[in-house]
C-alpha cells in the first residue's frame, strides 16, 4: 500500500488529470461473450474431460465394427463346419509375437510319432517340450499349428471358431449388434414413454399424478429380475421379448425424473407469465418445461444402455438369451464359459469386448452429466 | 412412524400377492407345459391332475395354488429333484446362496468405506485418480466377466484356489479357499458403489459450512472431518447398502453357476431349464419377498437415522 | 499510533484463486490493523475480496487459493507463516469466526449442545459437566430462552435467528481476543438483523473483545463501527474512522456506496452504481473503478492511485485529490443527504 507523496509521483503529466467521463452515460459492460447455446455450452465442457473424450471414440469404433464387421471375412455368422471345430484365433498380423498363431498346446503325445506326419502333417509341430518318461514311454507336449494340424492351413479364423465350426469374429461383431440393438431400443423406448408419462403426471398433478405415481410405485416394487424372467418366461426368447423384458420396469425412472423436473420448473415465475399469456398446454410442456429435462434425461439414458447390455448378458447366462442360432455377446459368453478351460478365447474376447464398451459407455455417461450439469463437477 | 410402518407392510403384502398372481398367470398361461416334454402314460397324467387340478378352470386352478401358499405348501418339484417338496428343496439351497452373499457384502463395505473416504480426503490427487478409476472399471465389468476371469487366470492358470466349489467340504480353510473366488468375485461392484458413494457425500460435506465452523472453533481438521464430515456421511450409507443386498442376490445367481455353487441360483436356472414351475414360482417368490424387505428397512431407516425425521416426528 | 495498541497487522496481503480459466487475483495488496477493543468494519460489495482477506487470517482458504505476498502479524508472529496445527492453537481460542449463513453453519444432525461443547472438550481439555455449565451459560448469554431444554434440540428446531444466536456462542466459547463478523446479518431477516448486531454489540462491549465487522450494507456497521475499510476489487480504496467515511467520504466509490444507502428521508431515486465490478481474472490498469466513476481521469486508467492522506486517520487512494486535479465535490444529492445525517446527530440506535 503506497502513501503518496511528490518523490514518488514527479512526472506525472498535468494534461492526464481531465474527467473524461462526466458526459458518458456509463453503462453496464456489454456482455462481449458470443452467446453459447446449451449444447455448445456442454460440448465445451464435455471436451475437456479427457477420459470421456477417449470412451466416446472407443465406443464409435466398436460401432464401426459392429456394422461392418461381420462383412470383413467371408464366413456367415451361422455356417457351421465339423472339420473347423473350436479353432485357436489366427490373426497373421500378431503371429510373430507369439499370439493368436494358431497354435495350441496339446499334451501327452507320444514321442515317436512326432515324425509321423499322418499325426503331424508337415510343419505343423512349432515347439516340442516337457519330455518326460511314462511307464517307458517317452512322452512330450507338442504346441502345434492347430490350422495345419487339423488340416486346415489355408483358412483363418482371426477370433477362432466355437463348437459348430462357426467363425467367432462374425459372430462377435453380429452378436454386439444385436447387444446394442436391444440397448439402444430398450432405452429409446423407456425415455419415450417415460417422458409421456412423467409429463402428463407432472405437468397435471393431482389427482391424475396421484394415480400415475401409485402405478410407478408398483411396478417399481416387483424385483427387476423377477419381473423379467417371467415375462421372458412367457413370451419367450426372442428378440422382442427381451426389449420389452427390458422396458417393463425401465421406463418407471425416466418417468419420475421428468415429472421431478416438472415439479421444479412449473411454478416458476416464467412458466406462469406463459400460461398468463394463454400458451397452450402443449406449447408451454414442450418448449418451456421439458428442454430443462434435457440433460438429466440423456445422461440417465446413457448410464442406462450399459445396464440393458448387462441385463441382456445376464439372460443369456441364467438360460433365457437370445434364440439360437443368433448371437448376442451374452450368448456367446455363456457358451464360452462351457469350455472356459479348454478354449479361453472364446469367452476370453467377448469378455473383454463387454467390458470395454460398459466402461466407455459409463465414462461417457459421466462426462455428459458433468457436461449438462455443472455443478457436479468433480463431485 | 408406527402408523407408517403398519402401512408400509400392508403394502408390501399387496406387492407379494400381485406378485405370486402374476407368477401363477405367466407360468399357466404359458405355450408348453411340462406334457409336451415327456412321453407320459395317461394314468400318471391323471394323477398329476388330481393333484395339480390342471383340467380345472384357470381361476379354479388360482384358488388352490393361493389356498396351498397359504398352508404353507409350495408345491412339489417333477423334475429337479421329482416328489421332493419345493420347500424343503428351498431349504437346502437358500444357506448356501445368503452365506456367499452375506459374506461379499460385508467384506465390501468396510473396503468401500476405507477407499471412499481416503478418495474424498485426497480429492484431485493421484490416488484419487486412481481409486476414481478403479471405482468405473469395477462398476462397470460384469460380476461374471469378474468370475470368468479370476476362475481362469487365479484358479486354472495360477493354480491358487479350486477352480469350483466345494460343496461337500467342512467349514474350514478348504472350504473358505474354495469360497474364495465367488465371494471376490461378487465383492467389486458393492465395493465400487460403496466408495463412489461415499467420496462423492463426503466430498460434499468436507465442502459444507458446518465443517469450516467445526476448524474455526478450534477442532483439528482430522477431528473435524472424523466427528462431523464422517458422520454426516456414513448415515445416509445405510440407504444403498441395504438395497446393495438384493443386487448382490441377483449378481450370485450367474456367480453361482459359473462356480457350480450349489444354491438358489443354479436351482433357478435349472427350473426354468427344465420348466419345473413350482420350483420357479417358489424361488422367484423369495427373491422378490428378500427384495421387498430390503426396501421396507430402508423407508424405515430413513427415519431411524435421520434426527429431522426421528424427532420430528415428520412423515 | 501506538504499536501495542495494535493487536493485529496485515501487510500487503495478496491472495489469488487458481481456477479452469486461470488466476483469479481475489485480493490484490491490502493493508489494514485492528486495535485492541475496537470495531474494525470491512465494506464492500460482493466479490471484493472481503471474505477471502479473513479466510487468510484464519487458514481457512481453500485449496485452490495462493497467498502470493504479505504478511498477518499477531502477537508478533506471522500467521501467513502458521502451519496447520500453529493454526489448531490460535482457531476459536484467538480469533473466533460467526459465518454468513447460519443455515448451514451448524451441523444438521448433530446436538445443539454437543456442538457447543465439543471444542471445549477436545482442545480446551474440559470435562463433559464443566463444559456442559460453560454452554449454558453462553447460551444465556446471547440470548437463548430455555437453555436447558435448547441443548438438547437439533438445529433444525431452532430458526435463523436461533441458530446464529448459536453460532456466536460456539464461537464465544473458548473466549477468544477477536472476534470476526462475516456478513453475519445477511442470511436473516430484518427484523432478527437488529437484534442480532446489538447482540454482538454487547458481547464485544462486556467482553472487550476486537471485532472485524464484514458487510455489503454501510447502514448496518453506521452504528457498530470505530473504523471502516471500504473495499472495491481486491483493494482497498478508503478508510478512516467512522465519522470520516460516513461525513467526508472522499473516494468516488465511497460515494456512491453511500448514495446507494436507501433511507427514509431521500425522496429522489435511489442511487445504483451502474456497470460490473471488473473480471478479476484480468484486473484492469490503473484504478479499477474507473471504468465505472463518473469522475474518472485519464490517468486513471494508466495509473494506480496511491493512498492521499486527509488525516492521521482517513486515507483514500483516488487521484481525484491530487494537486492537478480538478476540484471534484461529491454529488449534490449525497451532499444534501450527509448534511442531513449529521444534522440529526449521526445515527441512532
Amino acid at each position: 500500500m503506497r502513501i503518496y507523496s511528490k518523490e514518488d509521483y514527479r512526472e506525472l503529466d498535468e494534461k492526464k488529470f481531465k474527467l473524461v467521463q462526466m458526459d458518458h452515460d456509463i453503462k453496464d459492460e456489454k456482455f462481449e461473450q458470443e452467446p453459447v447455446g446449451f449444447f455448445k455450452d456442454a460440448l465445451i465442457r464435455f471436451r475437456q474431460n479427457k477420459a470421456s473424450v477417449l470412451a466416446f471414440f472407443i465406443i464409435c469404433i466398436v460401432l464401426f465394427f459392429t456394422i461392418f464387421g461381420p462383412y470383413m471375412n467371408s464366413y456367415g455368422f451361422n455356417d457351421q463346419n465339423s472339420d473347423t471345430i473350436n479353432m485357436p484365433c489366427k490373426i497373421p498380423l500378431l503371429a510373430p509375437l507369439g499370439i493368436c498363431d494358431g497354435g495350441k498346446v496339446i499334451v501327452n503325445r507320444r514321442a515317436d510319432l512326432l515324425g509321423d506326419p499322418s499325426y503331424y502333417p508337415e510343419g505343423s509341430i512349432l515347439e516340442v517340450f516337457n519330455e518326460r518318461e511314462i511307464q517307458g514311454v517317452k512322452m512330450v507336449d507338442v504346441k502345434v499349428d492347430y490350422y495345419k494340424y487339423t488340416g486346415n492351413g489355408d483358412k483363418c479364423f482371426w477370433f477362432g471358431t466355437d463348437y459348430l465350426g462357426r467363425d467367432l469374429w462374425t459372430r462377435l461383431w453380429r452378436g454386439s449388434r444385436v447387444s446394442l440393438l436391444i440397448a439402444f431400443v430398450s432405452v429409446i423406448t423407456n425415455v419415450f414413454i417415460g417422458v409421456i408419462y412423467g409429463s402428463i403426471a407432472g405437468y397435471y398433478g393431482g389427482k391424475v399424478d396421484m394415480i400415475l405415481m401409485r402405478i410407478t410405485e408398483i411396478i417399481s416394487a416387483l424385483p427387476r429380475i423377477v419381473i423379467i424372467t417371467m415375462f421372458i418366461m412367457y413370451f419367450g426368447t426372442g428378440l422382442f421379448a427381451i426389449i420389452m423384458a427390458l422396458v417393463v420396469k425401465g421406463w418407471v425412472h425416466t418417468a419420475r425424473m421428468v415429472r421431478a423436473q416438472f415439479y421444479r420448473f412449473k411454478q416458476r415465475e416464467y412458466v406462469l407469465a406463459a400460461r398468463t399469456l394463454g400458451i397452450r398446454d402443449g406449447i408451454l410442456i414442450f418448449r418451456h418445461i421439458l428442454p430443462n429435462a434435457i440433460g438429466p434425461i440423456i445422461t440417465s439414458s446413457m448410464i442406462a444402455i450399459p445396464s440393458a447390455i448387462f441385463a441382456e448378458s445376464f439372460l443369456a447366462y441364467i438360460g433365457l438369451g437370445l434364440q439360437a442360432p443368433e448371437p448376442s455377446i451374452g450368448v456367446l459368453l455363456s457358451q464360452g464359459q462351457k469350455v472356459l478351460l479348454h478354449y479361453p478365447n472364446q469367452s476370453i474376447i467377448p469378455g473383454i469386448l463387454i467390458s470395454v464398451l460398459m466402461i466407455s459407455f459409463n465414462l461417457f455417461a459421466n462426462g455428459l452429466r458433468d457436461s449438462f450439469d455443472p455443478t457436479l463437477r468433480g463431485a | 412412524m408406527t402408523k407408517y410402518i403398519i402401512q408400509r407392510l400392508i403394502a408390501l403384502i399387496i406387492t407379494l400377492f400381485l406378485i405370486m398372481t402374476i407368477a401363477f398367470l405367466v407360468v399357466r398361461l404359458m405355450p408348453g407345459s411340462f406334457y409336451d416334454n415327456q412321453d407320459l402314460p395317461e394314468t400318471v397324467i391323471q394323477a398329476i391332475n388330481a393333484k395339480y387340478h390342471f383340467d380345472k378352470p384357470l381361476i379354479v386352478q388360482y384358488f388352490y395354488f393361493i389356498g396351498n401358499i397359504l398352508h404353507w405348501d409350495w408345491g412339489t418339484s417333477i423334475a429337479i429333484q421329482p416328489n421332493v417338496p419345493v420347500f424343503d428343496l428351498l431349504k437346502t439351497r437358500v444357506p448356501i446362496s445368503l452365506q456367499i452373499n452375506l459374506i461379499s457384502l460385508f467384506i465390501s463395505i468396510p473396503i468401500g468405506i476405507a477407499a471412499g473416504s481416503l478418495a474424498a480426503i485426497k480429492k484431485n490427487t493421484l490416488v484419487d485418480h486412481f481409486i476414481s478409476f478403479m471405482v468405473v472399471i469395477f462398476i462397470s465389468v460384469p460380476s461374471f466377466i469378474f468370475a470368468t476371469a479370476l476362475q481362469y487366470f487365479l484358479a486354472y492358470k495360477g493354480g491358487l484356489f479350486p477352480i469350483i466349489y466345494d460343496a461337500a467340504a467342512a467349514m474350514g480353510t478348504q472350504k473358505a479357499m474354495s469360497m474364495f473366488l465367488p465371494v471376490m468375485a461378487l465383492t467389486f461392484s458393492p465395493i465400487a458403489r460403496v466408495t463412489r458413494y461415499l467420496r462423492a457425500e463426503l466430498a460434499e460435506t468436507m465442502n459444507s459450512e458446518f465443517l469450516l465452523l467445526a476448524r474455526t472453533k478450534g477442532l483439528t481438521y482430522r477431528q473435524a472431518i472424523m466427528r462431523h464430515g464422517m458422520r454426516n456421511s456414513f448415515l445416509p450409507l445405510a440407504n444403498i447398502i441395504i438395497p446393495m443386498f438384493t443386487n448382490i442376490l441377483g449378481g450370485s445367481l450367474v456367480i453361482e453357476r459359473i462356480f457350480s455353487i450349489p444354491g438358489m441360483g443354479g436351482m433357478m436356472i435349472d427350473s426354468i431349464s427344465v420348466s419345473d414351475h413350482s420350483v420357479t414360482i417358489a424361488i422367484l417368490m423369495f427373491y422378490s419377498f428378500i427384495s421387498l424387505v430390503t426396501m421396507l428397512i430402508v423407508d424405515i431407516s430413513y427415519g431411524i437415522i435421520d434426527p429431522r425425521i426421528r424427532v420430528g416426528g415428520r412423515k | 499510533m501506538n504499536d501495542d495498541k495494535k493487536l493485529l497487522e496485515v501487510k500487503d496481503l495478496a491472495v489469488s484463486f487458481n481456477t479452469f480459466s486461470g488466476s483469479v487475483k481475489a485480493v490484490r495488496s491490502i493493508s489494514f490493523d485492528l486495535n485492541r477493543g475496537e470495531t474494525l468494519a470491512i465494506v464492500g460489495e460482493s466479490g471484493s475480496g472481503k471474505s477471502v482477506t479473513i479466510k487468510s487470517l484464519l487458514g481457512i482458504l481453500t485449496g485452490n487459493a495462493t497467498i502470493e505476498s504479505g504478511e498477518i502479524r499477531y502477537n508478533g508472529d506471522d500467521l501467513l507463516k502458521y502451519s496447520e496445527s500453529d493454526f489448531y492453537k490460535i482457531r476459536g481460542k484467538k480469533i473466533s469466526l460467526i459465518f454468513q449463513d447460519p443455515f448451514s453453519a451448524l451441523n444438521p444432525i448433530m446436538k445443539i449442545g454437543k456442538q457447543i461443547t465439543e471444542a471445549l472438550i477436545l482442545s480446551n481439555n474440559m470435562n463433559k459437566e464443566d463444559s456442559k455449565k460453560r454452554a449454558l451459560e453462553l447460551m444465556e448469554i446471547v440470548g437463548i430462552s430455555e437453555p436447558e431444554l435448547r441443548y438438547d434440540q437439533y438445529p433444525f428446531q431452532f430458526s435463523g435467528g436461533m441458530r446464529q444466536r448459536i453460532v456466536i456462542a460456539i464461537a464465544l466459547a473458548s473466549d477468544p481476543e477477536i472476534l470476526i463478523c462475516d456478513e453475519p446479518t445477511t442470511a436473516l431477516d430484518v427484523t432478527i438483523q437488529a437484534k442480532i448486531l446489538k447482540q454482538i454489540k454487547k458481547i464485544k462491549n462486556e467482553r472487550d473483545l476486537s471485532v472485524i465487522f464484514i458487510t455489503h450494507d454501510l447502514g448496518v456497521v453506521a452504528n457498530m463501527a470505530d473504523r471502516i475499510c471500504v473495499m472495491y476489487a481486491g483493494k482497498i480504496v478508503e478508510y478512516g474512522t467512522c465519522d470520516e467515511i460516513f461525513y467526508e467520504p472522499a473516494h468516488p466509490y465511497t460515494w456512491a456506496l453511500l448514495s446507494s444507502m436507501p433511507d427514509l428521508e431521500t425522496r429522489e431515486k435511489l442511487f445504483s452504481i451502474s456497470g460490473t465490478p471488473p473480471n478479476m481474472l484480468f484486473p484492469p490498469k490503473g484504478d479499477a473503478f474507473a471504468q465505472r466513476n463518473k469522475y474518472a481521469m485519464a490517468i486513471d486508467f494508466e495509473e494506480e492511485p496511491p493512498f492521499f492522506k486527509l488525516s492521521e486517520t482517513h486515507y483514500a487512494a483516488t487521484w481525484l485529490l491530487h494537486e492537478y486535479a480538478p476540484k471534484v465535490e461529491m454529488p449534490e444529492i449525497l451532499a444534501k443527504r450527509l448534511a442531513r445525517m449529521k444534522e440529526e446527530g449521526g445515527t441512532s440506535e
